[in-house]
């Protein structure tokens, strides 16, 4: 046994390889590209990677085909109408007209080139720019002297999205902005000091945000009240035990089979949904999807990553029944849906909007509310000197009180599955559309979540008092009742939420693999904004067809047509948005 | 037998197996895990690494004493705030692979503290290997050979040094390992037959499978 003089020695001596470590690395990120030491494995090979997405993703070389040119053309060309628009609402941010179309608007994606500017807006970042001079250029300092997190930071930073041009490069300038971003935040935030994720988060800002903005975005997405993700990453991961508990509420109530069959296979939420939640959605979702989920939940917060974990299952719910095994269930929710969601970005968005409504319908849009040991105990930017085990990265072996109980309860949620009857669940997976009722085995729930889907439908559309609840809007936080009263709404437009939901049920029985398809397309004709006017895209040129045609298109598609149908970018330009009562409709 | 049946292996994967053992990798942060386990279940090693956020897991099926064993391989992050998480699915595991990176002395100094955690929060019998990853860097290594035998020999458990981006040793890792559970298994048997987690009731693995072929030992 070493004596305690021994003992303070060798920690001694740690300490001080351990503040040369420190020293070493931030010298490292200091040179950036000029250290000559760099491995040439360290820089991905280049030449595997040909193309570069729009997003500066890089990606295998894939043919593109003249429909893909045609589809990324309109795109286009919707993305600069909608700029325009974006632009004049800007000018007139703090209106009340503004924030009742920020939150129509909000929903179909922000321009790209306007997210920065508008990603900004929400996270009142200017604010904090403004009462914080010098505070990050102060914490950069600290980290340098005392961080105990650099270690493991420059692990991240070396790691993360070594797919991405500006990331590609060991100690290029996104990986040094990405570092110092994360060493400043450790000593900011020190109860968080830097958790693993937390890269991702800054590595996504960062590719919109500058270095300092990147800063105290990563503040306000973890103190904001509306993210709050300071509960996630804090030790003992409080409030993603409250995400999973919601999560799985959720799917007591809405996907009973699903839970079953989760359950069944021993998949818990955990498994699957915490990268969801921590690292809001990116690399479980393709990159520019995770965009469109990034828009609303700067605009709304928390709630919409418990209503887009419900939209994934629900959305795939099909095949997910039909899976058989864990591995399978899991590579899917893990890898395949990143690669390929098999549904249209706009298809997705929608049903996520729907997701909400639902949800808020049924009360469980919202988390039960926060413990307390899921918000700061010490002031920001407050310096605290670690302790000496943390600065020579010494292991603690016991948990703390927090970790056990976190411990326990992932322990009794993975034990406490597998354990129900051996009940087949819907083995094959039944078509949409033909599925009679199941056999209820829960208790509480009286109907398969098919026909409550179905039914709700039927009320919305039916029924002007459960219409008018559809109109209620997400403000800030708070809901508001936005009435439509005095809005003529025709049958046409009750005719196309009708329609979306059935073209829905279609998608799940035709989910696109890959290219687009006319399931796909499908979507858009439903969904995309403009809704009043379509136009039906054939190789020999773009006709028109107008609201009442819409069912016919709908029926093609279910018919099993494959006639390719786009939505005009016609409506698009109108500066009164001609589609916003269908909007209203799906969105509000 | 339906899981001899060639024509069974694409369709119902989960009656594709004799056996099945759960086996977890751990470690610090960064010495190689999921390169480690993308080269052996993938045969890949690519640059383009992401840290782990959470819990992984690949599956890899091999053929052992002419049985069929399903090897569900779980690939934990390596931050210690996520040890939370990552030990509650010690349970069950049959086998470990406890690695370090030999460039990294502080991923060796943990080992010990990752020990303790098997024993804590794991089945008594579950078998580890010590794994010192990264040996293609030898210019950069700091913990040779003999000291990682050495604590090896220390803790009673076998010892690889393996490069997953040279392919050194990982396919030995994992044979070893499914190895030392087989024997573990048998050894088990002769003792206390009711023991047994790792296969039908009763039946040792170099005996003939009869009944259901789908033991699930993941206990």
């Amino acid at each position: 046994m070493m004596t305690a003089e021994e003992e303070l020695a060798e920690k001694r001596i740690l300490l001080e390889r351990a503040n040369a470590e420190r020293e070493a690395i931030f010298k490292r990120y200091d040179r950036g590209r000029k250290n000559i030491d760099i491995d040439a494995w360290d820089d991905p090979a280049f030449e595997i990677y040909t193309q570069a997405d729009r997003y500066g993703f890089l990606h295998p070389e894939k043919e593109q085909s003249f429909r893909d040119d045609l589809e990324a053309a309109r795109r286009k060309q919707i993305e600069v109408e909608r700029t325009k628009k974006w632009l004049k609402m800007m000018k007139n941010w703090s209106s009340a007209e503004t924030k009742e179309r920020l939150q129509r608007r909000v929903m179909k994606g922000i321009p790209d080139r306007l997210r920065a500017a508008i990603w900004k807006l929400f996270l009142n970042l200017d604010q904090a720019l403004k009462e914080n001079v010098g505070v990050y250029e102060k914490m950069l300092k600290f980290a340098r002297q005392y961080s105990p997190d650099i270690r493991q930071i420059d692990f991240d930073v070396n790691r993360q999205f070594r797919n991405h041009i500006n990331y590609r490069e060991r100690y290029s300038v996104k990986q040094q902005s990405l570092f110092r971003v994360l060493a400043a935040y450790s000593m900011y935030n020190m109860e968080v000091g830097y958790c693993q994720g937390m890269s991702t988060v800054a590595g996504v800002l960062l590719m919109y945000f500058d270095e300092e903005d990147t800063f105290w975005a990563l503040n306000a997405l973890l103190s904001n009240e509306r993210y709050a993700m300071h509960g996630l990453y804090v030790e003992g991961f409080p409030k993603l035990m409250r995400f999973l508990q919601h999560h799985d509420k959720i799917l007591t109530k809405c996907m009973p089979k699903v839970k079953k069959h989760l359950d069944k296979h021993g998949v818990d939420s955990v498994l699957y949904s915490l990268k969801w939640f921590f690292v809001i959605f990116i690399e479980r979702i393709p990159f520019s999807l995770c965009l469109r989920v990034w828009d609303i939940y700067m605009l709304y917060g928390e709630r919409v990553l418990t209503a887009m974990a419900y939209t994934i299952l629900k959305i795939h719910k099909v095949k997910l029944l039909r899976m058989k095994d864990m591995d399978q269930i899991t590579e899917f929710l893990q890898t395949i849906l990143y690669k390929n969601f098999g549904y249209d970005d706009d298809t997705v968005i929608k049903t996520l909007q729907l997701a909400m409504f639902e949800l808020k319908k049924l009360n469980l849009d919202k988390l039960p509310a926060a413990p307390a040991s899921e918000f700061p105990k010490v002031a920001f930017g407050q310096f605290i000197e670690p302790s000496l085990e943390a600065k020579i990265g010494h292991r603690n072996e016991k948990f703390t009180e927090r970790e056990t109980e976190l411990k326990e309860t992932v322990l009794y949620r993975s034990e406490s599955k597998n354990d129900g009857d051996d009940e087949d669940v819907d083995e094959n997976g039944r078509p949409v559309g033909q599925n009679g009722h199941h056999r209820n085995e829960n208790g509480g729930h009286d109907d398969d979540e098919d026909d409550r889907t179905e039914r709700d439908c039927d009320d919305i559309t039916e029924e002007d008092d459960a219409y008018s609840n559809l109109n209620t809007e997400y403000d800030d936080g708070s809901i508001t009742k936005h009435s439509l009263t005095g809005t003529s709404v025709t049958s046409t437009n009750d005719v196309s939420i009708t329609s979306y939901e059935r073209t829905c049920d279609i998608f799940r029985l035709q989910p696109n693999s890959g290219g687009s398809s006319a399931a796909i397309l499908g979507s858009g004709a439903k969904l995309d904004d403009s809704v009043s006017i379509i136009s039906l895209q054939t190789l020999d040129g773009v006709c028109d067809l107008h609201g009442s045609a819409e069912h016919s298109i709908v029926q093609g598609v279910s018919g099993g047509s494959a006639e390719k149908v786009a939505p005009g970018i016609i409506g698009d330009d109108d500066e009164d948005d001609d589609d916003d009562i269908t909007e209203k409709q799906l969105s509000s | 037998m339906a899981a001899g049946d060639p024509k069974w292996q694409k369709d119902a994967s989960d009656q594709n197996f004799d056996y099945m053992f759960k086996l977890l990798i751990i470690g610090n942060s960064s010495v190689g895990k999921t390169s480690f386990l993308f080269r052996y279940a993938d045969d890949s090693f690519t640059s383009a690494f992401v840290s782990t956020v959470g819990i992984d897991f690949k599956v890899k099926t091999v053929f052992r004493h002419d049985k069929r064993v399903k090897l569900q391989i779980w690939d934990t992050a390596g931050q210690e705030r996520y040890r939370t998480i990552t030990t509650a699915y010690y349970r069950g595991a049959m086998g470990f692979i406890l690695m370090y990176d030999i460039t990294n002395e502080e991923s060796f100094n943990s080992v010990q503290d990752w020990v303790t955690q098997i024993k804590t929060y794991s089945w008594d019998n579950a078998q580890v290997i010590l794994v010192g990853n990264k040996c293609d860097m030898e210019d950069e290594r700091v913990i040779s050979f003999e000291r990682g035998k050495q604590l090896a020999d220390q803790l009673g458990v076998e010892f690889f040094e393996t490069s997953a981006k040279e392919n050194v040793n990982v396919k030995n890792v994992f044979e070893r390992l499914v190895d030392i559970i087989c024997d573990k298994m048998s050894e088990s048997l002769d003792s206390d037959p009711t023991l047994v987690a790792g296969g039908p009731k009763g039946q040792r693995l170099t005996d003939q499978p009869q009944g259901p072929p789908n033991a699930n030992c993941n206990c």
